[in-house]
């Protein structure tokens, strides 16, 4: 059984990790709005816009650390300033092995009133525990 | 005069002979043979302050009172034997006088003994003479037991050597010894000793030269002792006669002069040669011993050309300031300072480091003399220990600059490698072929970039590798001109116009590649972040620092937040802008080319407004 999910981002500026996770990821959720971003600006844009609109915001965010312009880190610390009353899945996914960054983590996790997950690249599958935004949020 | 003829009666002595007597020279009385006098010299009569009449019927004992006895058996004695008799007597008259007493039978025409002619002579002069000169030799003794001299007499025209007791005592010779002048030199060790007192000797006798030397003997024992011999010779109506002296036991004291000046000499010679500087100076900080090191580092050939000179005289003013003024604390309160690092610097401008100790001198009643400096020249220490330091520094800066590279390597490899295997991973299960052809375009995208990565990384370790540099001065405008060349249609198309301030013939200390790559970087970057709203305008200038020569590139480009990406700014794969070329690749590379020269590089910046960068080199 696949969980339906409304809307989904993944941020990342490398296009063949874009297409893994839309592939894994379709083998665990149906869902019809998937949008991907090169960095975190235009991620952040993009949530703007949706605010501003009083559109649907995502529900699970695949966010990616090293990028261009705007890196992983950078787009926490800004989302954390956006007024969202509604707990997200974000799910870290990157190739970084720098203890700086789990720590940051680590950090973020109890933090957030949102569930900060951790990935280390690759991702072969997905499994419903990934996506499972509601129970772990809460 | 009449009454005094009537002395004697007519009938023993005529008036003619009593008159002759009276005129006598000498103290003279004559008396009978029952002592009772009967005539008297005007002299006899002075000499006990009386008038010759006061002695007629009178008897010679009336006058000698307490030598009455020994003085009746004297002339008892005198008529007995019929002979001249002496006798020394006491008498108490003016003062204690001694008197030698001469007695003479007195005979008359028929040979009779008929009286006694008697003499006085005042000898208390001579005996007080003999006591003192008595007294005299026993002190004489004494001093010799004590003070270990002896003395000697060579008398010319004997050939006689005579000892005292004390010489001989020296000699270690019993004291019937008779020594004689070959036997007395043959006591002298062989040698100067022995040719020093042959000499003197002989010189003293030819040409009446005194002499006083320390010499050596072995004694009759074989015992070998160091004596001071001294000779003067005497004169008797211009003639010489003999040649006295003294000999003296100077052995002990020799001996411990010898002591005194070997430690001496042992502790000037350890101070001499100790590889420090060492110096005593006095209460007003003037010195007044110093040692060879202290010579060499202040450049005097003798210990004299500092003695007696402060630290004023040798120093600059600032440098014997505070050098006075430690001297005047350590005497102030008596207590030593150990181990002070201070800086000195010499009026020809060398600098040295010393580890400097300055302990309080006290004279022997603990009073403060002055101070004894002891000083370390630690420069090449201090010089060994900031190149040590540096090369800590460098050696930190590198270990950081690897670790962040191996990060930047494992990152970047590791998301290859997480690519590859994920794409593999779905090629193995995928059934549908469309899809399996994406996958595959897919690893090869993959393949090229992990390719590019890797040609990106070595130019990053090439930059590193490079240890040895060949840098050369060259001209900045020269290269300039080239880049300009290199870049000419890129320019062009961008219409970029470079405004060069540069001065002629301005030169920097650079690699040839580096410099060149360097400049195209920061050229290429300043047009290619161009802002939207106006063409590219970039303008380079020079200051100069210190140790290095600074060139600024400024562009009236987009700019970049310093505060939020300042530390990101030249770091491998960072990347600012929406710019689909843009690797982070360039100011990484351009940093560690200039970190490689020794040189650095820094950037201020102003969003819409532009950037200026610093690009140091150094000229060292």
């Amino acid at each position: 059984m696949k969980t339906r999910i409304d809307s989904i981002y993944i941020v990342d500026d490398d296009p063949i990790t874009v297409f893994g996770i839309k592939k894994v990821l379709y083998d665990v959720v149906e869902c019809d709005n998937v949008a991907s971003f090169e960095n975190g600006k235009e991620a952040l844009d993009a949530l703007l816009l949706q605010l501003e609109q009083g559109k649907e915001i995502p529900d699970i965010i695949f966010l990616d650390i090293n990028m261009p312009v705007m890196d992983g880190w950078t787009f926490m610390e800004e989302f954390h300033k956006l007024e969202i009353n509604k707990p997200i899945r974000i799910n870290i996914v990157t190739s970084s092995i720098d203890p700086a960054d789990h720590e940051r983590w680590l950090y973020y996790r109890k933090k957030s009133m949102h569930f900060v997950d951790y990935k280390n690249k690759p991702i072969f599958k997905l499994t419903a525990q990934d996506i499972d935004y509601i129970s772990k949020a809460s | 005069m009449k009454s005094k003829s009537n002395l004697l009666p007519e009938s023993k002595v005529s008036l003619a002979t009593s008159y002759l007597i009276r005129q006598l020279p000498t103290v003279t009385a004559i008396i009978d043979n029952e002592a009772n006098f009967v005539a008297v010299s005007d002299k006899w009569a002075d000499f006990f302050s009386s008038e010759p009449k006061d002695f007629s019927s009178k008897s010679i004992h009336d006058i000698f009172g307490n030598a009455e006895i020994e003085l009746k058996e004297l002339l008892n004695h005198c008529i007995a034997e019929q002979k001249e008799c002496h006798h020394i007597v006491q008498l108490n008259l003016r003062d204690k006088l001694f008197i030698r007493l001469i007695s003479k039978p007195w005979f008359d025409e028929s040979e009779n003994p008929i009286g006694i002619l008697v003499n006085l002579e005042d000898i208390s002069k001579q005996i007080s003479l003999e006591e003192k000169n008595k007294k005299l030799y026993h002190l004489l003794d004494e001093t010799a037991e004590i003070s270990k001299v002896g003395m000697w007499e060579f008398d010319l025209e004997t050939n006689n050597l005579s000892w005292s007791k004390m010489t001989k005592k020296i000699h270690e010779v019993a004291e019937d010894y008779t020594p004689e002048v070959n036997t007395a030199i043959n006591f002298y060790k062989e040698g100067h000793s022995r040719n020093t007192v042959s000499m003197r000797f002989q010189k003293a006798l030819d040409k009446g030269e005194p002499f006083s030397d320390r010499l050596q003997i072995l004694t009759a024992k074989g015992r070998e002792l160091w004596i001071r011999n001294a000779g003067k010779p005497i004169y008797k109506d211009g003639k010489l006669i003999k040649i006295i002296g003294t000999f003296q036991d100077v052995d002990e004291q020799v001996r411990s002069e010898m002591k005194i000046r070997e430690n001496e000499k042992l502790l000037e010679s350890i101070i001499d040669n100790l590889p420090l500087n060492v110096y005593v100076k006095d209460k007003d900080s003037k010195k007044i011993m110093v040692n060879k090191s202290e010579c060499e580092y202040l450049g005097v050939k003798h210990k004299s050309q500092l003695i007696g000179k402060d630290d004023f005289d040798i120093y600059p003013k600032e440098i014997a300031q505070i050098s006075r003024e430690e001297d005047v604390e350590v005497i102030k309160h008596q207590k030593p300072v150990i181990g002070r690092e201070t800086k000195s610097v010499k009026k020809d401008g060398v600098e040295t480091t010393f580890l400097t100790s300055k302990i309080p001198l006290t004279g022997i009643y603990g009073n403060a003399i002055g101070i004894i400096g002891i000083s370390m020249d630690i420069s090449t220490l201090k010089k060994k220990e900031a190149e040590l330091k540096d090369l800590i520094n460098v050696t930190a800066l590198q270990n950081k600059k690897l670790s962040n590279f191996a990060h930047i390597v494992s990152h970047n490899l590791r998301s290859h490698s997480a690519n590859f295997a994920m794409l593999l991973n779905f090629l193995v299960d995928e059934k549908d072929e469309s899809e399996k052809e994406r996958i595959t375009k897919m690893l090869v995208n993959a393949s090229q970039n992990l390719m590019s990565t890797l040609e990106d990384l070595n130019e990053v370790v090439d930059v590193n590798a490079n240890v040895n540099l060949d840098k050369e001065k060259i001209d900045l405008n020269e290269k300039l001109a080239k880049v300009k060349q290199d870049l000419a249609t890129f320019l062009n198309e961008n219409r970029a116009k470079i405004i060069n301030k540069v001065p002629k013939g301005t030169k920097v200390f650079a690699v040839h590649a580096y410099l060149e790559s360097v400049l195209l970087n920061l050229l290429t970057n300043a047009v290619k972040y161009q802002h939207p709203d106006r063409t590219p305008e970039i303008t380079l200038r020079i200051e100069t620092g210190a140790s290095h020569t600074i060139l600024l590139v400024q562009d009236n480009g987009l700019g970049i937040d310093l505060e939020k990406n300042g530390n990101n700014l030249f770091g491998m794969y960072k990347t600012f802008h929406n710019n689909k070329d843009a690797r982070g690749m360039g100011l990484y590379i351009t940093k560690n080319q200039m970190e490689a020269m020794g040189g650095n590089i820094t950037a201020e910046s102003e969003v819409g407004i532009g950037t200026i960068f610093k690009v140091y080199f150094n000229e060292n």
